[in-house]
């Protein structure tokens, strides 16, 4: 590309992508802005205050829900995807396609609608409105994605590595640790950051299982757009962004030119 | 008609340049060799005749025209590259008939063409075949006559034959042979193995470094090699230096008569194939022969190469005799007329 | 079938080490799917078939799917929520190609564009859908902006982009999020088969638009289709943006599904229910509608 159009494509991109951010910034630190000035009459951090102190506790246990949840979620689903991504992408074996449709319907299928069908099953086994109850229904997707990570990962990795370690005396576990894991440590960094952010930005069936009790930070930011409050909603929207801004920055930094190809 | 003139091409990969000064005009119906060790720059030569690499300077003509402005799709010119590069979403005959139809040729046109071009290079059957459902060979051949059928003015090969097996190498080499002698169809044929080069072709360039150090026919760049680098690369490994006096080459190896011609009073490189030399075991009595004694041997099946040390030189010998033992003292004699003198600057 | 994430890979698949090794390694994989996805979707039907909850199993009926299909409302909301999916997939796809071209043919050096290209992959959709409410909303910033331009004179002049009735706010929010979904999985293809067989064409004679009809469409075809149909199926089943963004009449299938269900009136819980399962129902019927249609598309020659 020339470098005149890669500047115009650079640009373009900026712009459509930093316009949101943009807007949300402008409204997080707008005291006073009224219609139809292009910036805020008055700058401040009444909205920023109103979050970490007022509402501080409530955005705090909330960041906290979000946390537990969605990393407990993506370390269940990275832990169960590598053997299964293993057994798809190194093993032909009969039943494989049956499988494969079984991983795809959870991705096609909403998890509206799943959520729905568990939750008088999770009110009787009292998985209702716990912490438990929602990994579970975050699983149902978070796991299907991180298998397909794990899958492609594993198509691409050689296994003649672990049969020379092996051949040099290594031990099947040391094998496992020493040789497999640290080749395929980007791929599980993926899938696991993949699980988490898909986690971390579910709204409805969050809602739906964890009631009034597992408040996340969508929960919560949902609950602030109905007061109307457009600085607060704003200021919250931009701490929750922050985690998945860091996820994408240790991407860019750890996993090289490996792109971010399948996330969601 | 196809006759292609390359004139002081320059290319660069950014600020490294992998190409110099390289001349090189390839006569029409001619089958020329490029020939080069890994590396060298063969790849990066057809990519720029075939437009898709911009030199640096200088100029790339075919039939006379300068083709610099001309886009790869427009040049009379068709690469068939390292890999067959087949189209994975096609089959046999689409992947054939891919440039006829990018060139709007009627489908019953083309389909008799592609039909032709099968038989030519022994595809026929094959035609609705997968890519993947081929073999390595078969691959190749497709990708063969996926450029022929366009009949472009010159044809650049890149190392076609460099995945198959040695057998099957040798069948594709007679056929590419075959057809270049049906078609006259000008070729540029890219290799890194001499005997291959020897083989095929009319005429060899050889590409050393990114530049040109010889063009001529098999036998001038075996026998005449131009310089001691060329002689190396044809498996040339004994040099030496001597006084030219009196049209004698006078060294540590004997005195040869070289000619009068050849620049009297100067010190000169001169080199003899390991193959020309005879070697045999020391004998008693009188002997006009060179002694040395047997430093080591490789036993290399039908020939042997046994390394001689003759005072403060070492000899390289191949014989067909498996007799010799390290530390054997032995005689060897050097054929006058063998020995290449090289040209002084 | 190979998975839609992994098409392009090319998979180094061998014969089994024994199917007890296998069975082990994927058994926790498909007991969770099975069990939670599978078991949350069969009580979903199970709950829209009339099994009423805590009265134990009342009668067996197909009435809760007859009253949504039925319902008046329901033709439109199915509508509206079809274009929705649709008209976004489209755009998004339709930009990805391009966008899919211009990055491959960006240096792995111009590594800040390729940073923020995929910035949108980790916003959650709430939080654009509120960005884009506060860019589009009557009196939001784009409203500002026309107004200093002297184009309108007051947010009553600005054209409804959100809560209205043609989605306009949701689509772009959507097309903003799954652009970058598409264009990387087209990208992954792009650098995995791509410059190769594209100067092969060349030298075969086919000038740019030949080069791009007949080996770049193929070659990203299958990705495009499963990365599409993801995100198909995700537009049409969302709750978030159309919930923010849409009318209050007619809404979208999964909003209405969500009012249902969490209707005050415990009766309506099952249609609600029931709606969702209708919801699945037609996003698995385009995956495999679109299976059809290739298949049909590669028998008769058109595509690879
Ligand atoms: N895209 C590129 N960017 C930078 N340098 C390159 C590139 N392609 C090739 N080179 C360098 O240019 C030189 C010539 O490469 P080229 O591919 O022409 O060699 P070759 O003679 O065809 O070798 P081989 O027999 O191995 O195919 C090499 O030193 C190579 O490292
Ligand atoms: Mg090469």
């Amino acid at each position: 590309m020339k470098k005149s159009s890669r500047r115009f494509f650079g640009s373009i991109v900026g712009a459509t992508v930093g316009l949101p951010f943009l807007s949300l910034v402008l409204w997080s630190f707008a005291e006073r802005w009224f219609y139809p000035a292009l910036w805020p009459q008055a700058w401040g951090l009444r909205a920023w205050r109103y979050i970490t102190s007022t509402a501080g506790f409530q955005v705090m246990t909330a960041i906290g829900h979000s946390v537990v949840v969605a990393a407990v979620t993506a370390a269940i689903a990275v832990v169960i995807a590598v053997p299964a991504g293993r057994a798809l992408g190194q093993y032909d074996f009969k039943g494989k396609d049956l499988v494969s449709v079984l991983l795809t319907l959870p991705i096609i299928v909403p998890p509206l609608c799943v959520a729905m069908g568990l939750h008088l099953w999770f009110i009787r086994l009292g998985l209702a409105e716990t912490y438990a109850g929602v990994i579970g229904v975050h699983l149902t997707f978070c796991l299907p994605y991180a298998i397909f990570v794990l899958w492609g990962v594993f198509a691409n990795y050689n296994p003649d590595f672990e049969d020379q370690a092996r051949s040099l005396g290594a031990s099947r576990a040391v094998v496992m640790a020493r040789v497999m894991l640290p080749m395929i440590l980007p791929g599980i960094s993926v899938a696991a950051l993949f699980a988490f952010l898909l986690s971390w930005s579910q709204y409805l069936s969050t809602l739906i299982i964890g009631g009034g009790r597992v408040t996340t930070l969508p929960v919560l930011l949902f609950a602030l757009m109905g007061s109307g409050d457009r600085p607060v909603a704003a200021a919250v929207s931009l701490v929750f962004v922050a985690p998945a801004f860091i996820a994408l920055l240790f991407s860019a930094r750890h996993l090289g030119n490996r792109s971010l190809a399948g996330v969601r | 008609m196809g006759e292609l003139d390359l004139k002081n091409l320059r290319i660069d990969y950014g600020a490294r340049m992998i190409i110099r000064d390289f001349n090189l005009a390839v006569r029409n119906g001619e089958m020329m060799s490029l020939l080069g060790p890994s590396g060298a720059g063969k790849t990066t030569i057809l990519k720029a005749i075939a437009g898709l690499l911009a030199p640096a300077a200088g100029d790339i003509l075919i039939d006379g025209q300068s083709v610099r402005d001309v886009p790869p799709e427009k040049r009379d010119a068709v690469m068939v590259f390292q890999k067959p590069l087949l189209f994975p979403f096609m089959n046999v005959a689409q992947n054939i008939g891919f440039g006829l139809r990018m060139q709007g040729q009627p489908g019953r046109e083309a389909r008799r063409h592609i039909g032709a071009i099968l038989a030519l290079t022994q595809l026929e059957g094959l035609e609705h075949r997968k890519v993947h459902e081929l073999s390595g060979g078969q691959q190749q051949r497709v990708a063969l006559a996926r450029a022929l059928v366009l009949k472009p003015s010159v044809l650049l090969l890149d190392e076609p034959l460099s995945n198959l097996d040695a057998n099957l190498r040798q069948r594709m080499r007679e056929l590419i042979q075959t057809i270049q002698s049906e078609t006259r169809m000008t070729m540029l044929f890219v290799t890194h193995d001499q005997s291959e080069a020897l083989m095929i072709s009319h005429r060899v360039a050889l590409l050393l470094e990114g530049r040109l150090r010889q063009v001529g026919a098999p036998r001038e760049l075996f026998y005449q090699p131009a310089d001691p680098e060329v002689a190396r690369f044809f498996g040339g490994r004994n040099f030496f230096q001597g006084h030219v006096r009196d049209g004698k080459l006078h060294s540590d190896l004997g005195v040869f008569p070289v000619g009068p011609q050849n620049g009297n009073g100067h010190v000169r490189t001169a080199t003899i194939r390991p193959e020309d030399i005879r070697i045999a075991p020391r004998a008693t009595g009188q002997s006009r022969g060179l002694r040395g004694r047997v430093v080591k041997t490789r036993f290399e099946g039908s020939s042997t190469r046994v390394v001689v040390a003759c005072g403060a030189n070492e000899v390289m010998v191949l014989t067909p005799e498996d007799a010799f033992r390290p530390g054997q003292e032995v005689e060897i004699t050097v054929p006058p007329e063998k020995i290449r003198l090289f040209p002084g600057d | 079938m190979t998975s839609p994430l992994t098409t392009g890979a090319d998979a180094r698949t061998r014969k089994g080490p024994g199917g007890v090794a296998l069975s082990l390694a994927l058994l926790p994989a498909l007991a969770v799917v099975l069990i939670l996805f599978g078991g949350g979707f069969a009580l979903g039907i199970v709950q829209a078939l009339g099994y009423l909850p805590g009265a134990g199993l009342g009668e067996w009926s197909l009435a809760h799917f007859a009253r949504v299909l039925s319902d008046p409302d329901f033709l439109h909301s199915f509508l509206l929520t079809l274009y929705i999916a649709g008209a976004s997939t489209v755009i998004a796809a339709g930009i990805s190609i391009p966008a899919a071209l211009g990055l491959a043919s960006l240096s792995k050096r111009s590594r800040v564009i390729h940073f923020i290209f995929q910035m949108p992959l980790t916003v959650p959709h709430l939080v654009i859908a509120i960005a884009v409410m506060f860019m589009l909303a009557p009196a939001g910033l784009l409203s500002r902006a026309a107004t200093g331009a002297g184009w309108i004179a007051s947010p009553a002049d600005f054209p409804l982009l959100i809560n209205d009735a043609w989605g306009i706010g949701i689509i772009l929010t959507y097309v903003w999020k799954e652009i970058p979904f598409i264009t990387l999985m087209l990208l992954a293809v792009l650098r995995h088969t791509g410059r190769d067989l594209l100067d092969v064409g060349r030298t075969l004679k086919a000038d740019a638009w030949q080069r791009f009809r007949y080996i770049t469409l193929p070659i990203i075809f299958p990705a495009l289709g499963a990365a599409s149909l993801i995100v198909f199926a995700y537009t049409f089943g969302a709750f978030e943006v159309p919930f923010l963004l849409g009318q209050t009449y007619p809404m979208t299938l999964p909003v209405w599904a969500y009012k249902h269900y969490s209707d005050i009136d415990l009766m309506a819980r099952p249609e609600g229910i029931a709606t969702g399962i209708v919801i699945a129902l037609v996003v698995m019927a385009a995956v495999i509608l679109a299976q059809v249609l290739t298949k049909a598309a590669r028998k008769r020659g058109l595509i690879a």
